[in-house]
């Protein structure tokens, strides 16, 4: 499966990761998250497991299961951890824990390395079983400002992992020894991100109705508030002041998030009757739809006012579009302002450079192509491998700050 | 210290960022900080900038957090101009990073924060040098080698180098010297300054010297 890589991904990366998994040779390694569909974690995961046991490595993934009550409690444990003042019970709590607790009865814990995905799962530290291997929690939220009660609450189980992984420095608890810092990534083989022909493209555009021939801005995010969809709609309605545009806002449900559809409706009634804006709640596997429609777009947005990652950016950087995005969370990693996109602090500023890309054919190709290149050496699926097989060879046999493979 | 042989053997590094956990939100603050932070620290925020894609503006984190954080320009452009290839060791180049801060608070007592969010975040890293498999028996396969190899290549024979070799040369030019008896050569292209360029420009330098010093031997015969 690493050949498939060969020629995309840098040929360093590569290596790396062959040499790591040679010294890794049929250990187990052990992915839990809540959800198989919707959101990056699961994306990557989908072609990280087949990657790594292709490799010699026994890599399995499993799913956390849980009712409406858990997956709303969770909801808003996510919100509260990116900041949102929400009051917290203990009998919410309690039941966060009870469903941990039957999920640890069903499955199998045991692995060299353990990697506990968000909040959801956190609990399972509690039941991992003594001589087991090492247990990483993997945050891919936004926890630069969490509210304090929910903040405790889930400290009782992180200090019992061995280990924390967080996206980038700011969302680091300042709390372990080995807090890792590695940022989320995008697969550029997989059907969200491969090449396409104009066929598989306009096929996509007639399929929802899309014209062709006009400018498309457009933004791929779940229907979430922290995403601004309204922000969007508003910056939108601006650019049309002065420009010829049409607005897509493409999203997909997913199991653990119970505000979605409530926040598909206020954009719904917000967008009103205008021809022009495309709402579209594609099913979770929509990976060629999205494609297409970053593809064809003019000017993509990541307008998030929290944002974990914002991988979103990355795909579309990726197919040569510069991105205009919120400067929140990983966005600005990934948008060197004014270089390979511009970050924006408001709904005026996200107006403004949309024009700016719809009048500058020159200048929106050239940030795109510095784009293309940043994603390639940053922001690889091989690079997040390469980062997650390093981090468990180091705390297997490191020794010092310099490890010669 | 690179081994001189009659080959050269192309090693990479790349590295997993730590946190630290300690964060400054003012210029008063990151002093502090520098003066006790471990050199692990230092050593990233400074050497390890060139591992990275940057346009040319600052030249380590610290100033480019206080020129696009902080605003204060007039200590970024001070702070870039402290070469960290310079200093023999770690310790000097924390003295000198503390030296233009304090002078720069004297003039300016009331430094401003940072917004929360934009706070200056130390990190530090653990490396990974591994060989990526070229090996290299003359001037010409060196060329094509260079060519394509991997940044991190670069990074690691011409930037990281200069902390590990006892004159801060870099591995390339050791190995054109001593493996290949390329003194001139050898000379020529230490003659860049890689602290004023990217790896790229680095790449595209040393292609360009070698393939001269071919043409001019091919010239010869």
């Amino acid at each position: 499966m690493i050949e498939l890589y060969r020629g995309l991904s840098p040929a360093g990366d590569l290596v790396i990761i062959e040499k790591l998994c040679e010294h890794l040779q049929g250990r187990s390694f052990l992915h839990i998250n809540s959800t198989k569909a919707g959101g990056g974690v699961a994306e990557i995961l989908h072609r990280m497991i087949p990657f790594l046991q292709s490799l010699g490595i026994d890599a399995r993934w499993e799913i956390i299961e849980g009712d409406n009550r858990f997956f709303d409690i969770t909801k808003k444990m996510h919100n509260a951890l990116q900041g949102k003042e929400i009051e917290f019970t203990e009998e919410m709590f309690e039941y966060h824990y009870e469903i941990n607790r039957r999920n640890a009865q069903r499955l199998n814990l045991d692995a060299d390395m353990v990697f506990i995905h968000d909040p959801q799962p956190s609990a399972l530290v509690d039941f991992r079983r003594q001589g087991s291997g090492k247990w990483l929690w993997r945050c891919h939220i936004d926890l630069s400002m969490p509210a304090k009660g929910i903040c405790d609450y889930l400290m009782r189980y992180y200090e019992k992992y061995d280990a924390a992984i967080f996206s980038i420095s700011k969302f680091a608890r300042g709390r372990k020894r080995f807090e890792f810092i590695v940022p989320p990534s995008i697969d550029p083989i997989s059907e969200k991100n491969r090449e396409l022909t104009e066929e598989e493209i306009c096929s996509v555009l007639d399929k929802y109705g899309i014209p062709a021939d006009r400018p498309m801005i457009l933004q791929v995010s779940r229907f979430d508030r922290f995403k601004d969809p309204i922000g969007v709609i508003k910056a939108y309605r601006m650019v049309k002041h002065y420009n010829d545009c049409i607005l897509v806002l493409a999203g997909s449900p997913a199991t653990d998030d119970p505000e979605g559809a409530e926040v598909l409706e206020e954009v719904k009634n917000y967008a009103s009757d205008d021809p022009d804006i495309y709402i579209l709640m594609l099913p979770p596997d929509s990976n060629l739809e999205i494609n297409a429609l970053q593809r064809a777009a003019t000017v993509v947005l990541q307008k998030s006012i929290k944002e974990g990652f914002g991988l979103t950016v990355s795909e579309a950087m990726w197919k040569g579009k510069p991105v205009i995005g919120g400067a929140v969370g990983g966005i600005p990693l990934q948008i060197i302002n004014g270089i390979t996109g511009f970050l924006v602090y408001s709904v005026e500023g996200a107006a403004f450079r949309i024009r700016q890309f719809l009048n500058n054919p020159e200048m929106t190709r050239r940030m795109g192509q510095w784009g293309r290149e940043h994603v390639r050496n940053n922001f690889f699926i091989t690079r997040q491998i390469r980062d997650y097989l390093s981090i468990w060879y180091y705390l297997e046999y490191g020794e010092g700050r310099i490890i010669e493979l | 210290m690179a081994e001189i042989n009659g080959f050269f053997e192309f090693k990479a590094c790349s590295t997993v960022l730590i946190s630290t956990g300690r964060k400054a939100q003012s210029i008063k603050e990151l002093l502090e900080i520098l003066k006790t932070v471990g050199p692990e620290s230092i050593f990233h925020h400074t050497y390890q900038y060139f591992m990275k894609a940057h346009d040319l503006s600052y030249t380590n984190d610290f100033a480019q957090w206080a020129g696009e954080s902080l605003e204060e320009r007039a200590l970024a452009e001070r702070l870039s101009n402290i070469d960290p290839f310079e200093f023999q060791d770690i310790e000097e180049l924390r003295k000198r990073l503390i030296q233009v801060i304090e002078a720069f608070l004297e003039e300016f007592p009331t430094p401003r924060v940072v917004f929360p969010g934009n706070e200056f975040y130390f990190n530090e890293t653990i490396t990974y040098v591994y060989p990526v498999g070229i090996r290299v028996y003359d001037l010409t396969e060196f060329l094509h080698a260079i060519k394509t190899i991997d940044a991190k290549c670069i990074y690691y024979h011409f930037y990281e180098a200069r902390t590990r070799l006892d004159n801060s040369i870099d591995d390339f030019t050791m190995w054109i010297e001593h493996g290949l008896g390329e003194k001139a050569l050898a000379e020529e292209i230490r003659g860049i300054d890689p602290f004023m360029h990217t790896i790229e420009g680095i790449r595209g330098y040393i292609e360009k010297t070698i393939q001269r010093r071919l043409l001019e031997e091919g010239g010869k015969r």
